[in-house]
């Protein structure tokens, strides 16, 4: 005891991907590098060299730019890489490029010229909020890169990083974190920065370990150390100890499967992504999903003055579609109540909205036109879009409703039959998340292809436990694996095969490695979780037996509280 | 010649839908302008300019242009500014 110094040092920050890594520590500060001296005396300066030497460089951002960007639209996606169409313009401001001229013109060699020309800019947007702020960054990098091209300033190569490294920053901008290679870079973690900053959508996609917005104490860190980056925890550690390593190196160490997998003995699982947006799609593909098992399409929705019309979700959805030509590709229907602002759906205020009206509650009520648009656009789309195309419906919780719902499938097919207009019928299901659809899942599954269990909804309605409270004596209840749930779980798999209907679950508990050893022995046929989990969902399942899976589910289902549940997990678990 | 517009792009003048504008503006001869109704106009083919006005979805803009071109330009930016989400840019 007292031998053993530990030099273990902990830092708190917000874990953007749940992956961790371990590596050594390479400081990235491009900043640094670009300090300019002071300028030479205005007459040594010669302006048309200058302007000259200022064009080049234009020329070279711009190369550099467009390559970035299709790099970027093809590692992340078209939504992620117009942010290069951003910078591209502002290379050929002329608010920029007259300022670096005057300055120029004034006795400044290029580079002083192009700091001047900046700081006023950059100043005024990061006295603005929010999206406006985020634009100084992005002069920030353009005025970087116009430097690094006219000082000849090496940067840090991102792109071919020693293998292992993590890299720590005060802040990455997007062209920086574009050119990580997650082959090589073990993690990188950022003082600045929130979960919505491109640097950590980038790494979500590239399923890069990440964690932003540590604070300036993560400059107490030095260059060549060992540290571990846990996007998980949201935590970065100095010198991790042995079991910390360990618990990294296995996150890594799964390999990507694009191949459906099966258990060890032959049964298929389908294991597919959960997305909620465009961008989402290609870290999808990347990480081996087999199809998208729930395909959120409140985004199309939100933060708009009008609804998306026909054609702009046709778009969408045969985009989602081409992205899994072999696979399926589940779009739920418009789920959303009082909780999400929407200024143009005369959303009510509720006293509980998720006791409310929302999901297909709306979509056959106050939404029913917007429903029927919705319709069309799938429709139109699975007859033009690659892959199989399933719909589901949020919130069922009676058989009529289910079937007024299908009626409207079956009316927008009949005016899409006479109108003339291409239609593929696509496979329909619902979601099972109310315990009253859990209690009828039998008779639901008779009437449709498919049934998708929510669990975070489920968990929410058969305990009464809102998953936004977050008092010990709510959020406690907050479980999928309480016997009240697991037993709602194995009733409407049982059920919905029985009813010739085969049943998913696209809720948190789908992405739990330690769960999926008991979904499968409870008959799941599909298992829908974030992207970046699928890896070691897939490996999973391809170690098990169905018996033992099977045998793990019989207990479960048996137990009278969450407390033994975890217990049978957790032997299972290392049984294996 | 001068034209109130009402922006439609849910990013406002910001993002996709004002690069697409500033793309836009910069293809005609034409010297346009734009700002805030009786407001400062800036010069619509900069970026720069264009994004800090801070011009949100719903807001209406003033364009202004000069020269042989005129209508034609603002013709093309009353497009962009009416076509609820820079479709085109993919």
């Amino acid at each position: 005891m007292g031998t053993n110094e530990t030099t273990t040092r902990t830092f708190d920050g917000t874990g953007v991907v749940p992956l961790a890594g371990v590596g050594t520590v390479i400081w990235y500060d491009p900043g640094a590098e670009l300090e300019l001296g002071e300028p030479p005396e205005a007459e040594d300066v010669d302006p048309s060299a200058e302007r000259e030497r200022f064009a080049d460089a234009r020329d070279s951002a711009r190369t550099e730019l467009e390559r970035e960007r299709d790099q970027i639209a093809e590692r992340v996606g078209e939504e992620e890489a117009a942010v290069f169409d951003a910078h591209l313009q502002f290379v050929d401001d002329p608010q920029i490029t007259d300022g670096v001229e005057d300055a120029i013109d004034d006795g400044f060699p290029a580079e002083h010229a192009v700091e001047r020309a900046f700081e006023e800019p950059i100043e005024r947007f990061e006295g603005m909020d929010g999206m406006m702020a985020e634009r100084a960054d992005d002069l920030r990098d353009v005025r970087d890169r116009l430097l690094r091209l006219l000082t000849g300033g090496d940067r840090v190569d991102l792109a071919a990083l020693p293998e292992g490294s993590v890299l720590l920053a005060d802040r990455l901008t997007p062209s920086d974190t574009a050119q990580l290679d997650p082959e090589r870079v073990a993690g990188f973690a950022t003082a600045e920065g929130g979960r919505t900053s491109h640097a950590a959508i980038f790494a979500r996609s590239l399923g890069i370990p990440a964690v932003v917005g540590v604070g300036d104490d993560l400059r107490s860190i030095d260059a060549e150390a060992s540290v571990l980056v846990d996007g998980t925890e949201g935590t970065v550690v100095v010198d991790p100890d042995e079991e910390q390593r360990e618990r990294a190196a296995e996150g890594r160490a799964v390999e990507i499967r694009e191949d459906a997998v099966t258990t060890a003995d032959g049964e298929p699982v389908e294991v597919a992504a959960n997305v909620g947006t465009l961008a989402e799609l290609d870290g999808a593909v990347r990480q081996g999903a087999d199809g998208i098992g729930l395909f959120r399409t409140e985004f199309l929705f939100l933060d708009r003055e009008a609804p998306p019309d026909e054609d702009e979700q046709l778009e969408v959805y045969a985009e989602a579609l081409d992205a899994f030509p072999d696979g399926r590709v589940v779009v739920r229907t418009l789920d959303i109540g009082g909780d999400k602002p929407i200024p143009y759906l005369d959303l009510p205020e509720e006293e509980n909205p998720f006791l409310g009206e929302r999901g297909i509650r709306r979509s056959l009520g106050p939404d029913r036109d917007l429903f029927e648009t919705q319709l069309r656009a799938l429709l139109r789309a699975g007859a033009v879009g690659e892959g199989t195309l399933s719909v589901m419906f949020p919130m069922i919780a009676t058989v009529p409703e289910l079937e007024a719902a299908l009626d409207r499938v079956d009316a927008v097919a009949d005016d899409l039959e006479s109108e003339g207009v291409a239609y593929e019928k696509p496979e329909l299901g619902l979601m099972i998340e109310t315990p009253s659809a859990a209690f009828l899942a039998g008779e639901l599954a008779e009437r449709v292809d498919f049934l998708s269990i929510g669990t975070n909804d489920l968990t929410q309605y058969v305990m009464a436990a809102d998953r936004q409270n977050d008092r010990d004596s709510v959020a406690g209840l907050h479980d999928p694996c309480e016997p009240g749930v697991l037993r709602a779980i194995e009733r409407t798999v049982e059920a919905g095969h029985a009813g010739d209907a085969w049943v998913g679950m696209c809720g948190e508990m789908a992405g739990d490695p330690d769960l999926t050893a008991l979904l499968v022995g409870l008959g799941l046929d599909e298992l829908s979780l974030s992207a970046v989990t699928i890896p070691e969902v897939k490996a999973t399942v391809a170690e098990l037996e169905t018996d033992d899976a099977e045998a793990l589910a019989d207990r479960a289902t048996e137990a009278t509280t969450r407390t033994t549940v975890s217990e049978l997990v957790a032997d299972t678990d290392t049984d294996t | 010649m001068d034209r109130v517009v009402t922006v439609v792009p849910e990013d406002g003048l910001h993002a996709r839908p004002a690069a697409e504008f500033v793309e836009t503006a910069g293809e005609y001869d034409a010297d346009v302008q734009v700002g805030p109704v009786d407001g400062d106009p800036v010069d619509a083919a900069s970026m720069l300019a264009v994004t800090s006005l801070g011009v949100a979805s719903g807001d209406d803009v003033e364009l202004v242009a000069e020269g042989e071109d005129a209508e034609a330009a603002l013709d093309a930016l009353e497009e962009v500014l009416s076509t609820p989400e820079a479709e085109s840019a993919t």
